[in-house]
């Protein structure tokens, strides 16, 4: 199947949403004849690996599984099978990556319309540990959201960090925090994903990623300065450096392959209502620090659209007003404070930060539970 | 001309119920050993990883008779048959018996001992074998580089890995009911801490295509413990990160061929 003839089916970002679901047949497809009966002709060809941004998410940030996870921790991994077979054709709701998902999706609907050759979309990956029993579940649940993830890896207990690199993984997003510690290790961008409380709406249209600075899109060089020697010293040291650019974090390339994809709508003259919107929400203040911030991303070619410094007040305002997809954030402090106030909140385990997080909230999520 | 000998040192297995395979002398042993023995081939890891199921097998059940029945065979004059034996005997390899053979007659062989798969490194044995109709995979050095602790078979659910074969009824036929029988020997044991591990692979085909492809499966009473499904992505960076044993490309797919 040649990508032309693919992209002539999309029309629209609709007709995309239609196309993902396998049993709609759309009535341009009764005329193809040239395309072998074989060929999957409705949905667009998932792009190589080393052309598209690869986004991996687990099962359990993709969708929601507290009753099953209860019965893993509770009675263990045969009767969690079980009960997973047993509810097979029921699929599971959105989990708090669902909606982060969906924009992405959205996005591609649109550069494939601006850009119908290209191999330069996002390409989502489900990374799961979970058995391969679970496979059909996950397949039905996929089919009924009409999402477009054609791409899996079901270990069965293995680590994931092998199939990330080979995928090229630009992002891996898992509840585990031990697996995303690893993947960090391993130079992979990633981060634990949690699920708030509530969850406020978001676009559908434009896909909206909040970054924190320090020790996310930089390294953490200035916050062991802050941690060592206080925030007077922090001021200080930041201004006198101000022009020296900043070691780079775990997110920045991340955020370097949304700037490669909004560069693309620009050129074609879709600067102001981009489909993709990037923020920088640091505690640093606009009066003082922020400026280095500002330095270092120039220096890097990097755009931000939107950078809030908040001299230290509160994140979880400011995104519930922004309402980003998805917020990265080195300190629980804040991915806790996002997340209370609606936002779909990741923590990088990244840096000095993490030599004082509270016991509590890890030793939730350290259990080797699939996901 | 074929002879069979059996190895005395190993407890014979079932014939009613076992598995039989059949792994080519060449894949085994190489020359240079010394004191009269072959050293280690690539299907060392290989063979050991089987004789570990068996292990498993029997200390479920000792009177387990759903085992691998592991035979050992020439497919050419080049390999001498007395230090084939003393090998065997040296390394403690739980080889039930020999089949000494040539190129001639080795598929003949192969279908006297009702062999089920047979393993080799030579592309053109496999092929010709598969033409007959007995299962085979081929093995290369990458094998070698595989865990003995656990067997890892990668079953393919969609397009044949190996472009030269073409699947026939009888060949699709084989690979089935030899899985079906790795599915039962997995049922043995539990979810975690496996001997045996089957993946699934689909390479070209979306999510529908495995999704078919494990029904398949299950239909044959196989319950895989991994899936992967590539849609369209290279197979190399996974296959190395997978160390599958052996790939069997043929009857998983859940699509009409």
């Amino acid at each position: 199947m040649s990508l032309n003839t693919g992209q002539s089916l999309t029309v629209s970002g609709q007709d995309l949403t239609k196309n993902g679901s396998s049993s709609s047949r759309a009535p341009w497809e009764d005329a193809r004849t040239v395309l072998k009966p074989s060929t999957p002709t409705r949905k667009p060809k998932p792009p190589k690996p080393e052309n598209a941004i690869t986004i991996a998410v687990s099962a359990r940030v993709l969708f929601t599984m507290e009753k099953e996870q209860q019965i893993y921790e509770q009675q263990g991994m045969e009767d969690y099978i079980k009960y997973q077979v047993e509810h097979e054709t029921e699929p599971f709701s959105p989990g708090p990556a669902f909606s982060f998902v969906k924009a992405l999706e959205a996005v591609n609907a649109q550069l494939r319309e601006l850009y119908p050759e290209s191999e330069e979309l996002f390409d989502v990956v489900l990374m799961t540990n979970n058995h391969a029993n679970v496979g059909l579940r996950l397949i039905n649940t996929i089919n009924h959201h009409q999402l477009f993830i054609e791409r899996f890896c079901m270990t069965g207990g293995n680590s994931p960090i092998g199939y990330l690199k080979a995928y090229h993984a630009n992002l891996y997003l898992s509840a585990d925090p031990i697996k995303v510690r690893e993947a960090l290790e391993e130079g992979i961008a990633a981060a634990t994903m949690f699920t708030p409380e509530k969850m406020t709406e978001v676009s559908e249209t434009q896909l909206r990623v909040a970054f924190d600075g320090d020790a996310v899109l930089f390294s953490d060089e200035s916050e062991r300065i802050y941690k060592a020697h206080g925030l007077d010293k922090f001021f200080e040291h930041e201004k006198a450096h101000e022009n020296k650019p900043l070691d780079h974090g775990p997110l920045k390339c991340f955020l370097e392959a949304l700037g490669k994809l909004q560069k693309k709508f620009y050129a074609k003259g879709q600067r102001m209502d981009c489909p993709i919107r990037t923020y920088l929400v640091t505690a640093r203040s606009a009066a003082s620090s922020g400026t280095r911030a500002l330095k270092t991303l120039r220096s890097w070619g990097l755009e931000i659209d939107e950078a809030l410094f908040l001299a230290g007040a509160p994140k979880g305002p400011m995104l519930e007003k922004i309402r980003p997809h998805i917020f990265f954030d080195d300190q629980m402090f804040h991915v806790e404070g996002a997340a209370e106030m609606g936002t779909v909140a990741c923590h990088v385990p990244y840096g000095i930060a993490q030599r004082v997080t509270k016991r509590g909230i890890w030793d939730k999520e350290t259990s080797s539970a699939p996901k | 001309m074929v002879s069979t000998v059996q190895n005395t040192d190993v407890k014979q297995k079932d014939s009613d119920h076992a598995v039989v395979v059949a792994v080519a002398s060449r894949a085994v042993f190489e020359p240079g050993g010394g004191d009269g023995v072959y050293a280690e081939g690539v299907a060392f890891p290989l063979l050991q990883a089987l004789q570990k199921v068996n292990e498993r097998l029997l200390e479920e059940n000792s009177a387990e008779s759903l085992l691998f029945d592991i035979v050992l065979i020439t497919t050419d004059s080049q390999q001498q048959s007395s230090q084939l034996i003393s090998s065997t005997k040296h390394y403690g390899l739980e080889v039930s018996r020999f089949c000494f053979s040539t190129e001639e007659d080795f598929i003949e062989s192969l279908l006297k001992n009702n062999v089920q798969l047979f393993l080799s490194t030579d592309r053109n044995e496999v092929s010709q074998t598969s033409q007959k109709g007995v299962l085979s995979a081929l093995l290369d050095e990458y094998t070698a580089s595989c865990p003995s602790e656990q067997l890892r078979v990668l079953l393919c659910g969609d397009t044949v890995i190996r472009p030269d074969t073409n699947p026939t009824p009888a060949s699709r036929q084989a690979a089935q009911s030899f899985s079906a029988q790795l599915g039962k020997m997995r049922q043995r044991f539990g979810m975690s801490d496996s001997p045996l591990s089957i993946t699934l692979m689909t390479s070209c085909g979306g999510r529908d295509s495995c999704g078919g492809a494990l029904q398949t499966l299950r239909s044959l009473g196989i319950s895989a413990d991994e899936a992967y499904c590539l849609a369209g992505a290279p197979q190399g960076p996974i296959l190395s990160v997978l160390r599958p044993h052996f790939l069997l490309s043929d009857g998983f797919s859940g699509l009409e061929d």
